[in-house]
């Protein structure tokens, strides 16, 4: 019998991150999913089974953020870990206020990631 | 004074007139006139020696205002005071008495009627006072304007002698002259009153230099502008103690080319004041000549400080302002910046965790671990992209290209830095050539390098305050095919190790300023195809100098301009994440 293996999706624009940060999730042991933008996310069937979401806050659309409030709004709650190429004190305080699990800004380390991700996981 | 009189008295009515006595009333008159006593006590003077050389006769002058339509006033110190202050009363109590309107009648004519109203009014008093018969004559200016009256009034009825008509001629004319002399004395100091008023409201003041003597005149305002005292004449030298160090070498040269060429001079400087306070002065001053032939300057000087500091405090809000843009602009282009590349960033230490960690497994996954190197590599080819995009941002503006002559876009800089320049005590001297062949290129761009080597030059210059802040501009042809513009300092000069960097961006040697004027200046050259650079003077001080081919008959449009404009910040915002 196999360990049902946990699913982390990942929402950013930038096809660096979205070829790069699954190719380390795998080698952690994770499935991935990776989406360039909101609407496809949401779209698909990942919403339902995702462990974690890694969600970049400046995408095109429906940003971050936004996201997150469509989320609970639809009464889903997955742990987002949020990233972002642009510090801003102000955000990372707000997001963290409302319960994200992080707010990491690129390029951040592999250990800070797994850090963010093991709290995710075990809040799930 | 008695021998005066006695010799007066023999001026006698009935007899021939005697010349001597009416010549030494005259000298008398202008002696008092030129003591500067008032008319009243000069006419009255008059009166008393007609009286006294006349027996048996009382005269009185009666003034008119200005627009003779009303008395201004009676003298007659041989008449009875009562009968005086009657007709005073008569004169203020109706104000145009006696003769409304009379301004266009004859003089004659008014005279006629002032005097029947005034012998109507004081006949009573007349003859209890044993005054008899009354003969009057006007009184007129050179211009025939009616000025006043002599009356002269005959006591004694057994003497019915008429006074001498030619005579009392030559007594109006001494009459007129004092009347005339005071009123002009009058006008004169008005007008200099009103000129007095109206220096201190302006806080100009004027001055007259005779060049060949260095005799000065010099205005009330001016005395008080420069703290001088009234009292003493002042002097060139005085002159100088009081002008601020640093512009001392200016005014010696507008001194100097005024003395040797008598040209119109038109700059402006600073005093010190003995309490240290700084005025600044405009100085506007035209050369003539006087009738011998003698240079001579009149001009006025304006004290300037309160203008001049409140557009200082604007230029430093100015230019406070221009700096917070630029580092408001500069501080989002380097967020930008960085945003872009930290995307490709985070990729690259993704990659290679991932490959490290590919690698430590017991039975390492090769391929993979290739891929993924494969991957990180991409990524920096990225980061570098983003690099050359943005590059790319600043070199997408094509110049605008027009034959532009030099020498006339200098000019119309000038005109625009001439108070920028002489405010920072630059004395700028030209050397345009005015056949120059015109250059290909962006008008703007090239008057944007010339602004900032002129500005550049005149800031080296603000400490130097040892010699003059000579500032030379020159155009010339520069061989066959180009043409040079060359702007010469006499300022702190270069540094070895400054020529080779000042022409990169973010590099200054001021305290103020970002160091991105040269590096901007050399790229709108280059894109010119021409070349900036600097070089030590033999003196003190540096010049820069950039050289640019001429145009050619059928040049085709430049390429494209690397300093064209700056990018805008929305330009900058590459993508985004």
């Amino acid at each position: 019998m196999m360990i049902p293996v946990s699913l982390i999706s990942l929402v950013d624009d930038d096809q660096s991150v979205r070829e790069s940060l699954p190719g380390l999730l795998m080698q952690l042991g994770y499935a991935v999913r990776a989406f360039a933008a909101a609407d496809e996310f949401l779209a698909s069937d990942a919403v339902e089974q995702t462990r974690c979401l890694i969600l970049d806050v400046a995408i095109p659309g429906m940003s971050g953020p936004e996201l997150k409030q469509e989320l609970l709004h639809r009464g889903v709650r997955i742990p987002i870990i949020f990233i972002t190429a642009q510090s801003n004190e102000t955000l990372r305080t707000r997001l963290l206020a409302q319960g994200a699990i992080d707010f990491l800004v690129k390029p951040f380390s592999d250990t800070t990631l797994v850090e963010a991700l093991d709290k995710a996981l075990r809040e799930s | 004074m008695k021998d005066l009189n006695a010799s007066l008295a023999t001026m006698e009515p009935t007899t021939a007139c005697s010349g001597f006595g009416i010549a030494q009333v005259g000298a008398m008159i202008g002696g008092l006139i030129h003591r500067g006593r008032p008319l009243s006590i000069v006419l009255t003077n008059l009166c008393e020696l007609i009286d006294a050389a006349a027996k048996g006769y009382s005269s009185s002058v009666l003034l008119f205002d200005r627009a003779h339509t009303r008395l201004r006033h009676i003298i007659g110190p041989g008449l009875p005071a009562a009968y005086n202050e009657l007709l005073e009363r008569r004169a203020v109590r109706c104000d145009v008495w006696p003769c409304e309107g009379a301004a266009s009648d004859e003089p004659e004519a008014i005279v006629s009627r002032v005097m029947s109203d005034t012998l109507q009014v004081g006949k009573v008093l007349a003859l209890a006072y044993g005054l008899h018969s009354c003969q009057s004559w006007p009184i007129l200016s050179l211009s025939g304007e009616l000025l006043g009256i002599l009356a002269i009034y005959q006591r004694e009825t057994a003497r019915a002698t008429p006074f001498h008509a030619a005579l009392a001629q030559q007594l109006t004319d001494i009459a007129s002259f004092a009347i005339q002399r005071k009123r002009s004395e009058e006008a004169l100091k008005k007008s200099e009153a009103l000129l007095a008023q109206a220096q201190r409201l302006s806080s100009t003041g004027s001055f007259c230099w005779h060049v060949a003597t260095n005799e000065i005149t010099w205005s009330q305002e001016l005395y008080r502008i420069f703290e001088f005292d009234q009292t003493a004449p002042v002097t060139l030298q005085q002159i100088a103690t009081r002008v601020l160090l640093e512009d001392a070498p200016l005014v010696r040269t507008m001194f100097d080319r005024a003395r040797s060429d008598g040209i119109d001079l038109d700059y402006e400087h600073r005093l010190q004041m003995p309490d240290r306070s700084v005025k600044y002065l405009r100085v506007v001053a035209n050369g003539t000549r006087d009738q011998d032939g003698q240079l001579e300057y009149i001009g006025a000087i304006q004290d300037v400080t309160e203008r001049r500091l409140s557009e200082e405090a604007l230029d430093t809000l100015r230019s406070e302002l221009a700096h917070v843009a630029r580092v408001t602009s500069l501080s989002a282009l380097t967020a930008s910046i960085a945003h872009e590349v930290n995307q490709p960033l985070l990729g690259i230490t993704m990659n290679a965790s991932t490959c490290l960690r590919i690698l430590a497994a017991d039975a390492p996954n090769l391929d993979l671990a290739r891929e993924t190197v494969g991957r990180a590599i991409r990524d920096c080819q990225r980061a570098s992209d983003v690099i050359s995009r943005l590059r790319a941002l600043f070199a997408k503006k094509r110049c605008t290209t027009e034959l532009v002559d030099l020498s006339e876009a200098t000019r119309e800089v000038i005109a625009l830095l001439t108070s920028e320049l002489q405010r920072r005590g630059a004395m700028l001297h030209l050397g345009l050539v005015d056949d120059l062949p015109p250059v290909k290129g962006d008008r703007v761009q090239l008057q944007q390098v010339i602004l900032n080597l002129l500005l550049n030059a005149a800031e080296a210059m603000t400490a130097i305050n040892d010699r003059p802040r000579q500032l030379t501009i020159r155009t010339e042809r520069d061989g066959g095919e180009r043409v040079r513009l060359s702007v010469q300092d006499a300022g702190v000069g270069l540094e070895p190790q400054d020529v080779d960097r000042l022409f990169d961006a973010f590099y200054t040697t001021k305290s103020s300023g970002m160091g991105i004027g040269l590096s901007v200046s050399r790229s709108i050259i280059e894109c010119h195809d021409g070349r900036l650079w600097a070089e030590a003077n033999k003196g003190p001080g540096a010049t820069f100098s950039f050289s640019i081919p001429r145009a050619r008959e059928s040049a085709p449009a430049h390429g494209h301009c690397p300093a064209a404009r700056r990018p805008a910040l929305a330009e900058c915002a590459v993508g985004n994440s």
